[in-house]
């Protein structure tokens, strides 16, 4: 599909492109939710308001966006974590501190946002193993992370992949397109590979970064490894489609499958992670 | 299901109640033999008409007597012939063409009153000769982009030849090349249709009250004959263009009996481009098409003729990274056949036999150094068909026929090696049906102010095996897996189709006509994407699929002015459509791989109503059309847009044209067209959010940002060298010599016969005279760090054709 752009492009040759000023129909500001909870680990919530293109938003105050003050709290149906605010004066991300994931459980997260509260749920499956991991260097001293999987037999597995190089990332970082199904692989042996991802609060630096996709020789990587659910699949495949289509004419405005389902006031996913580490030490040479 | 029986038994008993007789036969063009289509035979003395059907044949029937039959067809000198009717009579009559002396044209070719007097509405037949005279894009005569010049029929914008008719989608058009569907009617993303306009007849476009004989679409007929070839002596023909080059050959394979013609067109952008494509970013890029038409026709007697008919045409898009070692190869087309025999069994009956092969395919091959993937998908089908035309009195004409489909679909198919290992993605899926219909109408003059049309279609599709049906749970997982044996039915499904229109007549010029249609569609296109491409995928009915429907009513006055010079027309219509399919939103083409692509649809329905208004002047030296459209397209999809209604992507609230050539002497012809249409609707981002570190967009609701206006003027001017004067000078000169050379001057031979017969044009044509910078797409553009407060937002419009000149050359001997 995407090879059509070429054909586009020889059009393109021809063609003319010019600045315009766009009058967009009113936009209605959402909430977005960004929560996830993982094997032992505390449920961690984003939450800020999506922004109007053209609008009157200051574009040069991105904490106007953030949300303060909101209430969240995450059940399994026995205990309830009210989530704490990390920084009250900037909002945005609060924190559980009493409610750790176990696998095979079922969380239920509710968020009330000026006077509205908003509710999903997400389960965290068993996890996956890995077989191994090994590097392929691909320029000079830079390479990709190969993992061999053997996949379990049973269709409808889902996974999300994310590394972080020990000393050199503040976080675990998820490619794009870093979600995939056992569609095609449904209890197959086989290997495959990312890209290294972006680190969430470096993005622009990363665009520069020389050693972008890549690991290095002699990086530490810590691979981390998830299984998640089919809707949460379905969030994270439809979020990348969404990326890449970006305004292209040749695929479909891509909408995002929110778990909020059939609420228009909010959107975005709680995703409950099963987790599987790894680490690769990648020789000098 | 009583009703339509008794409608049944009354068509054909109602027509044996009184005696007449009847005269028919064939109306031909003199000078090459070729039928004539819609030409007009009147009855003086009664004053009743009729016209010749698209294999040029005409019955009209009337009491024993002695009539002044006129025959007359625009452009050709009118026959007046005597005739004593008393028994069943066959005329065969060839046209001359009318002296060309532009103003006696006005009086020699009389236009008839069809348009008001026929009881089909909503229908406009265009001469290929009438299309040959409208400035053409890249001065490529394209007879689909000329259908959108008329009210009622969109198009979406630069680079999409899909059309619209009536709130209908670019797939409920049914397109027939000499009676074989073809399926992708367009070349290079729809830039140029695969109709070559030198092997083109006559074009017909019906777009609502479908006459009974059509089925298996929604909204409209577009029905293209192809020139049948001279069948008195050869004739070359060809052009040479900016983009593309024609080549026409015909002539007689028995004189007055038989004859062929062989046309064929290429673009060559690929080598001409080639140095600066080499040089740019777009290195390694070629692209190019062809068409190929190819048709034989015999006269074996007088009752008996038969035609082989053919298409062929294939894109190809070629694109190799010889450092990457990355190539991909995309070949697209059509290629279809048929094989026709016309039977006369007398003045009264008419049959037409035909058996029909089309296909189209696409794919998609791929290889990155020793991995390879292929992708396919297309359509084929043979098709069978039988139609007889009963004139039983001069109040009836009776249509009835059968036909059968096989299709084959290829939804999309995958397969992929790597060296010698082949990956295993399941066979090639592919689904089979059968497409069987019957139908009867009778165009019953009721009284001489009340015609009926009336008619009714029954058709039935089948779904077979083999086939599998993959059953999933909520999460994706397959649960069960159905296997249909071969020819094991799947799926079943049939209708019946009423189609009525009426006309009454107020005055001589004017007439009051309603319609009513029931459609059925048994093929869907899926079209993932906002503009139209050859990856779009047709799929069948299938036990997810259910038919598409359309109930369309239609009411018109028509009037026509100074002797039939100016046709008008006004007309309304309100469509309902069910069962539409759309991909749900998120929705990808898959691999169908443990899949079936049904999956992925979602089905609503879709309404459409407005008015279309229409003025023709058809002779003289100024001749056009002015058509204007006011129109609403909505659809509805209950897993779109959070189920609400929204306005379709080719709602068009104003759509305006205006067509006009003049021809100013033998020498020099001029055209111009003017196109308006409101703003297509599209979905744009209307805001967008921080997600782990980056943004993403958020897409407003369906169709809710409209694009601004869509308007361009095109002008075009032939020049048609007169050589008559040239070859008198040289006569004039050779005379001189003869007689200074003392030799007979009787047979001055001043050139070689085909050079006598030598013609030619050259046509500057200019697209979009005024710049007009037409939206193909917009897209919105974010550079700077949102969380740093750097970001700066804009939006792009992309247009695809800036003002556009192009010169090409025609010749003919």
């Amino acid at each position: 599909m995407k090879h059509f752009i070429f054909i586009a492009f020889v059009l393109l040759l021809f063609s003319c492109r010019k600045e315009v000023k766009l009058k967009l129909p009113d936009y209605k500001q959402k909430v977005v939710v960004e929560a996830s909870i993982e094997t032992n680990g505390y449920a961690v919530v984003f939450l800020s308001y999506s922004v109007p293109y053209f609008g009157d938003f200051d574009y040069t105050a991105p904490e106007k966006t953030f949300i303060k003050g909101a209430f969240v709290t995450v059940t399994d149906g026995t205990t309830t974590d009210t989530l704490k605010e990390l920084d009250p004066n900037t909002g945005y991300a609060y924190l559980g501190f009493k409610l750790k994931g176990q696998q095979g459980r079922n969380y239920t997260l509710k968020v009330t946002v000026d006077g509205k509260t908003f509710e999903t749920n997400t389960n965290i499956l068993n996890p996956a193993k890995l077989d191994s991991l090994y590097f392929k260097g691909e320029e000079d001293t830079l390479g990709f992370i190969w993992q061999t999987f053997s996949e379990p037999p049973g269709s409808g597995d889902c996974y999300r992949w994310y590394a972080k190089r020990l000393g050199r990332d503040q976080f675990y970082a998820a490619p794009f397109a870093s979600v995939f199904e056992d569609k095609f692989i449904d209890g197959k042996t086989f290997d495959f590979s990312y890209d290294r991802g972006p680190q969430p609060n470096e993005i622009q630096e990363y665009r520069e970064d020389p050693e972008r996709g890549y690991y290095k020789r002699g990086d530490t990587v810590v691979v981390k490894f998830c299984k998640i659910g089919r809707r949460e699949y379905d969030f994270w495949n439809t979020y990348y489609q969404n990326k890449a289509s970006n305004s292209n004419p040749f695929s479909a405005p891509s909408n995002i499958k929110s778990m909020f389902e059939g609420n228009q006031d909010v959107f975005g996913a709680f995703v409950g992670y099963a987790p599987f580490y790894d680490t690769i030490i990648i020789p000098k040479n | 299901m009583r009703y339509y029986i008794i409608l049944v038994i009354l068509l054909f008993f109602g027509t044996l109640h009184c005696q007449n007789f009847s005269v028919g036969g064939s109306i031909k063009d003199g000078t090459n033999g070729e039928t004539v289509i819609g030409a007009t035979i009147l009855l003086k003395e009664i004053n009743k008409a009729t016209s010749t059907n698209q294999y040029g044949f005409f019955s009209i029937a009337a009491p024993k007597g002695k009539y002044t039959v006129i025959i007359s067809y625009i452009g050709y000198k009118t026959i007046i012939q005597e005739l004593e009717l008393d028994k069943n009579t066959t005329l065969n009559i060839s046209l001359s063409l009318a002296e060309t002396n532009l103003n006696e044209v006005e009086i020699t070719t009389k236009r008839g009153n069809e348009n008001v007097k026929n009881t089909q509405m909503s229908s406009v037949q265009l001469d290929m000769a009438e299309i040959k005279k409208i400035p053409a894009f890249m001065g490529e005569v394209d007879i689909l982009k000329t259908i959108q010049l008329l009210p009622g029929v969109k198009n979406a914008g630069d680079g999409n030849t899909g059309f619209y008719v009536r709130g209908g989608g670019p797939d409920q058009n049914l397109i027939l090349l000499d009676e074989a569907p073809i399926y992708n009617a367009s070349h290079l993303l729809g830039f140029f249709s695969v109709f070559n306009g030198d092997a083109i007849k006559n074009v017909n476009l019906i777009k609502g009250g479908m006459p009974a004989q059509y089925g298996g679409r929604l909204s409209s007929v577009l029905d293209i004959s192809m020139k049948d070839g001279n069948n008195q002596h050869f004739q070359v023909e060809g052009g040479i263009g900016v983009i593309a080059s024609r080549l026409t050959i015909q002539g007689p394979i028995v004189k007055d009996k038989g004859s062929f013609i062989i046309s064929g067109r290429r673009t060559y952008v690929d080598v001409l481009a080639k140095p600066w494509i080499e040089r740019s970013d777009f290195k390694g890029t070629s692209y190019f098409f062809y068409d190929l038409n190819a048709k034989f026709n015999y006269i074996i007697n007088e009752k008996n003729r038969i035609f082989l008919s053919g298409y062929y045409g294939r894109d190809k898009f070629i694109f190799t990274d010889e450092e990457g070692g990355f190539k991909t190869k995309i070949p697209w087309g059509n290629a279809s056949g048929c094989l026709r025999w016309n039977h006369v069994f007398n003045s009264k009956l008419f049959s037409n036999t035909s058996a029909v092969f089309t296909n189209y395919d696409f794919s998609f091959g791929a290889t990155q150094d020793d991995f390879e993937v292929i992708i396919k998908s297309g359509i084929t089908d043979y098709n069978l068909k039988y139609d007889l035309n009963f004139f039983p009195n001069s109040r009836h004409t009776i249509k009835t026929g059968v036909n059968y489909i096989f299709h084959v679909f290829v939804p999309t198919s995958v397969s992929a090696k790597q060296g010698s290992t082949e990956f295993d993605l399941g066979k090639t899926i592919k689904l089979y049906s059968h497409d069987a219909a019957i139908y009867v109408s009778d165009d019953w003059e009721v009284t001489q102010k009340f015609k009926l049309n009336a008619g009714l279609r029954f058709g039935n599709f089948t779904q077979v095996g083999p086939f599998n049906r993959y059953v999933k749970d909520f999460t994706g997982k397959i649960t069960d897996t159905v296997s249909y044996r071969t020819n094991e039915i799947v799926a079943n499904y049939n209708g019946l189709e009423p189609r009525f229109s009426a006309r009454y007549s107020l005055t001589k010029t004017a007439s009051l006509k309603a319609s009513y249609a029931r459609n059925f569609q048994y093929i869907h296109l899926a079209s993932i994407s906002s503009v139209s491409l050859p990856t779009d995928v047709w799929m069948p009915c299938t036990e997810v699929i259910k038919p598409q429907q359309s109930n369309q009513y239609a009411i018109g006055f028509f009037k026509n002015f100074k002797d039939n010079i100016f046709e008008t027309s006004v007309e309304v219509y309100y469509k309902t459509m069910s069962n539409q399919i759309d991909y749900k939103e998120g929705a990808q083409p898959a691999d169908n791989v443990f899949d079936n692509p049904d999956n992925a649809f979602t089905f609503g329905k879709g309404w459409a109503y407005g008015a279309e208004f229409f003025v023709k002047k058809n002779v003289g030296k100024f001749t056009g059309w002015i058509g204007y459209t006011l129109s609403w397209t909505w659809r509805q999809f209950k897993e779109i847009n959070y189920g609400e209604k929204f306005l379709a992507k080719y709602d068009r609230r104003h759509d305006a044209s205006v067509v006009l050539t003049y021809d100013a002497s033998k020498q020099w012809n001029f055209g111009m067209i003017w196109v308006y249409g409101s703003g297509n609707r599209g979905t744009l981002p209307n805001g967008f959010f921080l997600y782990e570190g980056s943004l993403s967009n958020d897409y407003g609701l369906r169709n809710s940002y409209q694009f601004i206006p869509y308007h361009r003027m095109d002008l075009n001017v032939t020049f048609s060298p007169d050589r008559t004067k040239k070859l008198e000078k040289r006569k004039q000169i050779l005379i001189a010599k003869y007689k200074e050379e003392g030799k007979d001057t009787l047979n001055v031979v001043v050139t070689k016969k085909w050079a006598k017969n030598f013609s030619n044009s050259f046509t500057l044509s200019v697209f979009n005279v005024y710049n007009r910078y037409n939206p193909y797409f917009i897209y919105l553009t974010r550079e700077g760090d949102f969380t740093k407060g750097t970001l700066k937002v804009g939006a792009k419009q992309v247009s695809l054709f800036p003002i556009l000149p192009s010169l090409t050359w025609n010749f003919k001997f």
